[in-house]
């Protein structure tokens, strides 16, 4: 790994060969010296070698790898992390006489991105409670640093701006989770994290496409044990659903959550408005209200291959 | 009414009258769609008005207009090609302001609520305001001011210490000075010597009814630069309109309250500005 370029020839003080000055010397990196390509010469004036300081071998026993000098540098989110810690001592000669370890402050490495850097372990944490990807923990640690960087938001609470970039991240990638489902693994508020949601989308000048009932489908269903059939059958529903537009004004989760309802009903894997209520955080209320919407025309919303166990006529009226 | 080209609402290609050359820039200054702060409708979505459309553009269109899609597209008319793609995500270029060229709708929006401010002029003990002054309520530890009602204008008054009042609730501005007036009277008869300095309407709230559905989604995606909607957090779409600085909330039921204005007339701006690109989203079954 070459630390000097042969671009940097300018940085360096003037090592040429003696015989043709005008060369370009190419360099050696494992012996750290710089060679004429002409004549084969070694000007090797250099000081710093860059290969290891130590010879390693794989030794099962243990388990660092002692080739490695300091954590890996996670260049993309933190401003370079060039600090110097110091480490607790080993031996005798890091104690002074009352028994204290000399050089005890190991604290302020990069305190400006301190902040940024609790922010991006809540972040792991909250996405670790719903399993979330890395590719999504990656783009909500690169749209806080954005927002954190610009400082327009910089009086609400890091935790807030936090939660509302793993809200707009998961609708970024195709995934959404709902407010709710957020709220779940966060100690805000869903009000608050609507408000920094919307800040964040003027402050980073973006927008997020709108969310729809297909979207929630499968999460939904997975979480109640419906088969595969009974979420088909649901997705369908609901798309004809706001297709024909019987569902005016309803949010898409409400309609996701009633249509649901109907379709496990139908088959045999029948589900009560309040299982359906607590997965998809909708009140069971409401699922009724959207429920009695979309009954009248339960004949023409099921999918055309769908196998009732409970007949159309027989579906719960409520 | 010449709507040959489908645009977003700030950038158009194509003048109605041909005045324009073939590929002008977009930032030219001859733009006949009025500014890139009013809103402007989008004519490429399925609604009533493209049947109108339709026949004056027979002979010129090349592509067909009337298909259900809800992304901007800019259709071109032979000679006039675009020479960009417009979306609308796209900054918008203020451009000198042109009337929209449909007629205006028939509906006025009727206020609802008034908030102005006035200075009395003194310094008030609010302790005995609140005791000697019928309808008043002080509670210091929840808030600093006296909340006092009077029945005629129906308003409600925040009276400060500093002598400062807020007055919310009236219908209309000559309503909400006259309850200002009787506040201060009120105050003055208590002893203090009220004055009536600097009143202001610092907001006025609107609403009325479009009369038809509409459809919030197609609106969100061609006028993403202004509308928010997120059913989640609330079932209407807000609106945030640049010229007049108005802030809207549309809903599917066609009814929109209008709010922020520091003048009537903002509020019948804002209305006409935005009752065309309602039109164009009307929901069709």
């Amino acid at each position: 790994m070459a630390i000097w370029g042969i671009g940097d020839v300018l940085a360096l003080p003037k090592v040429q060969c003696p015989n043709h000055p005008d060369a370009m010397l190419v360099e050696d990196y494992r012996a750290g010296d710089m060679i004429c390509p002409e004549c084969g010469l070694v000007v090797g004036d250099r000081v710093i070698d860059v290969g290891s300081e130590w010879r390693t071998f794989t030794n099962e026993k243990a388990t660092q790898d002692p080739s490695r000098v300091g954590d890996a540098q996670n260049p993309l989110l933190n401003g370079g992390d060039l600090s110097t810690m110091i480490s607790k001592g080993t031996g005798a000669a890091s104690f002074d006489e009352f028994g204290n370890s000399k050089y005890q402050n190991r604290r302020t490495m990069s305190s400006s991105d301190r902040a940024m850097l609790n922010a991006f372990k809540e972040i792991t944490t909250m996405a670790d409670r719903i399993n979330l990807p890395r590719n999504i923990i990656d783009r909500t640690n690169n749209l806080f640093k954005q927002v954190y960087e610009q400082k327009s938001l910089k009086g609400r609470a890091n935790d807030a701006i936090a939660s509302a970039c793993l809200y707009i991240a998961c609708r970024q990638e195709g995934v959404p989770r709902t407010f709710k489902e957020i709220c779940a693994v966060s100690r805000i508020s869903k009000k608050e994290i609507g408000r920094c949601f919307k800040l964040i989308l003027k402050a980073l000048e973006t927008s997020v496409d709108l969310i729809t009932t297909g979207d929630f489908m499968s999460r939904f269903c997975s979480n109640l044990g419906l088969p595969k059939q009974v979420q088909m059958a649901a997705t369908y529903i609901a798309r004809k659903a706001v297709e024909l537009d019987l569902v005016p004004g309803r949010s898409p989760i409400s309609v996701a959550a009633a249509a649901i309802y109907m379709a496990s009903q139908a088959s045999a894997e029948k589900k009560t408005q309040k299982e359906i209520g607590d997965i998809a955080g909708v009140a069971d209320v409401t699922i009724r209200q959207s429920y009695r919407l979309i009954y009248p025309r339960a004949a023409d919303l099921f999918p055309p291959d769908f196998k009732f166990d409970t007949p159309v006529d027989k579906l719960p009226q409520l | 009414m010449e709507q040959n080209n489908s645009l977003p609402p700030f950038q158009g290609l194509a003048s109605p009258q041909g005045a324009m050359t073939p590929g002008m820039p977009i930032f030219s200054p001859m733009m006949p769609y009025g500014s890139g702060l009013t809103p402007q409708p989008v004519t490429n979505t399925n609604s009533l008005s493209l049947l109108e459309e339709q026949h004056r553009q027979q002979q010129q269109q090349q592509t067909p207009q009337l298909y259900h899609s809800q992304t901007v597209t800019t259709t071109t008319l032979p000679g006039n090609t675009p020479l960009y793609t417009t979306t609308p995500l796209t900054p918008m270029t203020p451009i000198t302001p042109a009337t929209p060229a449909s007629e205006s709708s028939g509906i006025v929006p009727q206020l609802q609520n008034i908030v102005s401010t006035v200075n009395l002029g003194c310094k008030l003990d609010l302790k005995t305001i609140a005791l000697r002054a019928r309808n008043a309520e002080y509670n210091p530890k929840r808030f600093a001011a006296v909340i006092m009602r009077i029945r005629e204008p129906r308003t409600t008054a925040l009276i400060f210490s500093s002598g400062k009042m807020v007055c919310t609730g009236a219908k209309s501005e000559e309503q909400s000075r006259l309850a200002a007036r009787k506040y201060a009277r009120v105050v003055q008869k208590l002893g203090f010597p009220a004055k009536f300095l600097d009143f202001k309407i610092q907001n006025m709230v609107g609403s009325c009814d479009v009369k038809f559905p509409i459809r919030l989604e197609g609106l969100v995606l061609t006028h993403q630069q202004f509308s928010s909607y997120e059913p989640e957090l609330f079932p209407g779409l807000i609106y945030r309109m640049i010229k007049p600085r108005i802030v809207l909330l549309i809903f599917v039921s066609g009814k929109v309250v209008l709010t922020g204005a520091k003048v009537r007339g903002e509020i019948y701006e804002a209305f006409e500005n935005i009752y065309p690109i309602l039109k164009g989203f009307r929901k069709t079954t």
